[in-house]
């Protein structure tokens, strides 16, 4: 009976077992394309796009690091997104827990200012930007990128964020107060521990952002390759006339080392976090 | 609550040390100060530095100009594709570097006109480079009112290759110098399984093959008519359209050619996949040595009633030059030297031998590690010239048509669509 039972879950289950292989074969053969093509030469990649590489040198990998100057673009992209984080959630903290625990007609007109900002397009924002740069005399430096990407981010971070402070009960923040807590000390040890989930998110999602942004990267910061981030030197592998396509995935993958490092460790703790905040309340 | 004094204390001491990393961090690395401005300092943007050809050979020559000049800096900004894009923002800003290397192309066709980098025409007389340059590529580089645009560097040859072993092994006895041979040829390849002409009919090669073949009707005064002003129906550039409609419905370009890039033509190529391509220099120089041993090259093979003799090929003296921007004006010293030492004839040998580029510069160098460039630029009065269009069509038409050339590649469009979509090209700019 048991038996029979089994066979009939497992044979209910099947499409979905299907599926998921389907699923895990789309996401798995591009990665290994991209992966088997940093081994490869262009003759190899077009010829045979899908076979195993004829050899696992690192040649490739050397030749993109040391043309692209991709160890000191890799510093730079870790400064200009570590900092922009940092500010990021300095400022997007404090104005959720505000906006989180007003009532009033204004805290939700504030609240709406900052869900517009999804409204503007990165295009539209180029120019002015670019003049703002100038204008400060920030053009060409990675300073006014550490200051403009928080600034791009706080639409998102705020209403997450939010959103997140909002779960948090009113008596927590009673209670704290009866122990003589202050503002500060209410954001500092009641909401922000308990919104770890939101902020372990708000992380992940700004540090992809910010270390995938190109467009203003290489307008703003430019070419120079003290400063350049990685988005902008990784492109300089590519040639008008006659790309090395091993070449320049080797340096790709390169580039994508700290993302994968940062998603797995983020990721790990966002569960952590998640499950911590449900015991807490 | 009693805790929360000490957790405080604890944590702001490590944000604060935190803090203080991050600021001795961004000032250890200068980020508040861009170096744009130092005096001292010769900034030159250009697309040579990674991979590009003749990299290393540039790379080095700055190594060289650097110990010969202790007493000045070189900073070299490298871009690709983006590099007019990046160059025209930081001239906004009035950022821009001393020096650009890059060709005469696209947007910066309108660079002289507008301010964005200054007449060279006096520093050239005033320094004596003048007898260096080729005259026609002094020619190519001077705009309708005189002004010379930018130093001369590189040129190139842009024969056609013809894979003698491929075009043997599918009984193909002689190179293809008639459309009608050209044709039969591509039969005969395409029953051997190999595609006859590669051409990436998705990007500039497809684009500059076909406006060869156009021209095969058109003289010269003719073509650049045409090329200006965008008006294709004239009696030679309608046959020429014709002659191009022809070869492509009879299968000479390799299957998908609209789809294709240069990447993926070279290296079909390169793989032996295919057996002809129009390739510049560049590309020339990095097909294997066992593909180049039996590899020929000539022109594009001709129609009844062509208005040249012989079969053609594109030649250019408008890839990279050196552009000199009103911040370098500011540091001309600097610039003339580096100038001066780029312009030295050691420093251009070292280009034709070592990285196989075909320079704009009067040389007696050949590059023997290069036989299919070196036999490209032996080619001489073997072939005629064409018109390369890139100096004449208006820079705001230059991506249109080439997105009319992926149309153009596609079989079954007729002679008259594909003058549509060129002349459509032209309406939008």
């Amino acid at each position: 009976m048991k038996s029979a039972n089994h066979s009939r879950l497992g044979r209910s289950w099947l499409p979905a077992h299907i599926l998921v292989w389907l699923y895990a074969v789309l996401l798995v053969v591009p990665l290994y394309y991209f992966v088997a093509s940093a081994f490869k030469t262009n003759e190899e990649i077009f010829a045979s796009p899908f076979a195993l590489p004829s050899s696992f040198g690192l040649g490739n990998f050397g030749t993109a690091f040391h043309s692209a100057d991709l160890g000191l673009a890799v510093v730079n992209s870790a400064l200009v997104t570590v900092f922009s984080l940092v500010l990021t959630l300095a400022l997007s903290i404090p104005a959720a827990f505000a906006l989180a625990r007003s009532t009033g007609r204004l805290a939700s007109l504030v609240e709406s200012v900052f869900s517009l900002g999804f409204l503007i397009p990165t295009f539209a924002a180029l120019f002015p930007t670019f003049l703002l740069a100038a204008a400060t005399g920030l053009f060409h430096t990675r300073t006014f990128m550490i200051l403009f990407l928080p600034a791009t981010a706080m639409p998102l971070s705020v209403v997450i964020l939010v959103q997140f402070m909002r779960t948090v009960p009113r008596e927590m923040e009673e209670a704290a107060r009866m122990d003589g807590a202050s503002t500060f000390a209410v954001l500092r040890h009641v909401y922000t521990p308990m919104c770890l989930p939101g902020i372990a998110t708000v992380l992940l999602l700004n540090f992809l952002t910010f270390w995938n942004e190109y467009l203003y990267s290489l307008v703003i910061i430019g070419p120079d390759p003290a400063q350049r981030t990685v988005q902008v030197a990784l492109p300089t592998l590519k040639s008008i006339t006659g790309t090395d396509y091993g070449v320049l995935t080797a340096g790709t993958v390169l580039t994508l080392v700290p993302v994968w490092i940062v998603y797995t460790v983020l990721q790990k703790r966002m569960q952590q976090a998640l499950v911590s905040g449900a015991v807490k309340m | 609550m009693r805790s929360v004094p000490s957790t405080m204390s604890r944590r702001g001491f490590l944000a604060a040390g935190g803090g203080l990393a991050a600021a001795s961090a961004l000032s250890g690395c200068s980020a508040l100060a861009a170096t744009d401005d130092d005096p001292g300092t010769l900034v030159v943007h250009s697309q040579l530095g990674t991979t590009a050809p003749g990299s290393p050979t540039y790379l080095s020559a700055l190594d060289r100009f650097r110990m010969e000049n202790p007493g000045l800096k070189v900073r070299n900004l490298v871009n690709g594709d983006d590099l007019a894009q990046v160059y025209e923002t930081s001239r906004l800003a009035r950022k821009e570097p001393d020096v650009v290397m890059v060709n005469l192309y696209d947007k910066t066709l309108a660079w002289t006109d507008v301010g964005a980098t200054v007449d060279v025409k006096g520093y050239l007389d005033d320094w004596g480079l003048r007898k260096r340059v080729l005259p026609v590529a002094l020619n190519a580089w001077t705009d309708g009112k005189g002004r010379v645009r930018a130093f001369p560097y590189f040129a190139t040859n842009w024969p056609v290759a013809y894979n003698r072993a491929l075009l043997d092994k599918a009984g193909v006895d002689r190179v293809p110098a008639t459309g009608d041979e050209l044709i039969a040829a591509a039969g005969k390849l395409r029953r051997k399984g190999i595609a006859p002409v590669t051409v990436g009919g998705n990007d500039w090669t497809g684009q500059k093959l076909l406006a060869q073949i156009i021209q095969t009707f058109l003289t010269e005064d003719e073509a650049r008519h045409v090329y200006v002003t965008g008006d294709f129906g004239g009696r030679g550039a309608r046959q020429g359209l014709e002659y191009f409609v022809e070869l492509r419905d009879a299968g000479v370009f390799a299957d998908k050619a609209q789809g294709l890039t240069s990447d993926s033509m070279t290296t079909q190529f390169n793989t032996q996949a295919a057996a002809m391509q129009s390739a510049m220099s560049s590309a020339l120089a990095k097909v294997p040595a066992e593909v180049a041993r039996h590899t020929d090259v000539g022109g594009w093979p001709l129609a009844p009633g062509t208005a040249h003799d012989k079969p053609t090929i594109l030649r250019t003296y408008t890839l990279i030059g050196f552009w000199i921007s009103p911040n370098g004006t500011k540091k001309i010293d600097a610039v003339e030297k580096f100038l001066r030492f780029m312009y030295r004839p050691d420093t251009v040998s070292r280009f034709i031998k070592e990285a196989g580029r075909d320079m704009a510069l009067r040389s007696d160098t050949v590059s023997s590690d290069f036989p299919l460039v070196a036999a490209a630029q032996r080619l001489g009065g073997d072939v005629s010239q064409v018109l390369l269009p890139d100096l004449f069509v208006p820079p705001a038409a230059t991506q249109p048509l080439i997105t009319a050339t992926s149309t153009s590649f596609t079989r079954g469009t007729s002679a008259a669509k594909v003058r549509s979509v060129l002349e459509a090209a032209y309406r939008g700019a």
